[in-house]
């Protein structure tokens, strides 16, 4: 890391380069070594394979399910609110109810 | 090229020739890790996973062309997969480590002390800066080859290097200064 070496230096930084090889220097470069050759060696486990392909499909397939679900319920919720209202206007439609008689609620007890 | 001879053998299922390939490749690739995820636990997991990965991969691998190169952008990617998955805490704790700091009063303490920031230093930086650093200071890949590995343009890794730099070159001054 010379003081004539600009950040766009296209050669190697030397200086800067051993610091850092330093700093990253690995230990246990055999054991390192056996314990990759081990982790080769160990047959893979096919069931494990088929089960992670299985599962990242169910994933895939319920969230369509979910976002199909989900455009049905919406598209058909609109179109009862609009069946409901009609194009009326809101307040109409809330004022408009009347409460039902007395009368006729309890017709079928008074004719008993 | 010998690499390439022993990559034959080692796709198809010569152990001893894998074993070649690793033991040539395994001090870099651990570095190449390590430049990513700082902790050596983590950075050796992810190199070996890599080696697994190039074992399945060799097919692929083009015997006209260096093996260093493609052996790394699998490094590369593996030790990048690792770090996003790690958690926001880990990330945090990266952070408080940086600030702590304070003089040494052993010169041997104070460099490891040096290396031990370089190392969060690089693990703070963006994963690819921190891997086009490493490959072009440590490793020795020109431009282009690191341009290919990172899958990125040539004129990117040039700017990811300089701006790397820049960050650790700060870094070793401070400590010469305080030195």
């Amino acid at each position: 890391m010379s003081e004539q070496n600009t950040p766009f230096d296209h050669r190697p930084d030397l200086v800067l380069g051993e610091a850092l090889r330093t700093a990253l220097a690995p230990r246990g470069r055999s054991e390192f070594v056996a314990r990759v050759l081990a982790a080769a060696a160990r047959p893979a486990d096919p069931l494990v394979d088929v089960l992670a392909r299985w599962s990242r499909l169910g994933i895939a397939a319920a969230l369509l399910a979910a976002l199909a679900a989900t455009l049905v319920v919406g598209r058909g919720s609109r179109g009862a609110t609009e069946s409901v209202v009609g194009g009326a206007d809101p307040e109409a439609v809330v004022a408009g109810v009347q409460a039902p008689e007395v009368g006729v609620l309890f017709a079928s007890y008074s004719d008993r | 090229m010998a690499e390439a001879a022993l990559a034959a053998r080692a796709r198809a299922g010569d152990r001893v020739a894998f074993g070649e390939l690793v033991d040539q490749y395994a001090d870099q690739a651990r570095r190449v890790a390590r430049a990513v995820l700082q902790d050596p636990d983590d950075a050796d997991d992810a190199a070996q996973d890599a080696f697994l990965a190039a074992l399945v991969k060799l097919h692929q691998y083009d015997a006209q062309r260096p093996f260093g190169p493609w052996l790394m952008r699998i490094v590369a990617n593996a030790a990048t997969d690792r770090r996003r998955r790690r958690t926001v805490r880990r990330a945090e704790s990266l952070e408080e480590g940086l600030v702590a700091g304070g003089a040494r009063p052993d010169v041997v303490a104070e460099r490891e002390a040096l290396r031990g920031q370089l190392r969060e230093a690089l693990a703070r930086l963006p994963p690819r800066r921190s891997l086009a650093v490493t490959l072009f200071d440590v490793e020795g890949y020109s431009h282009a080859e690191i341009a290919e590995m990172l899958g990125i343009p040539e004129g990117t890794v040039r700017s990811e290097v300089f701006h790397a730099r820049r960050r650790l070159r700060t870094l070793l001054a401070d400590w010469r200064d305080e030195g």
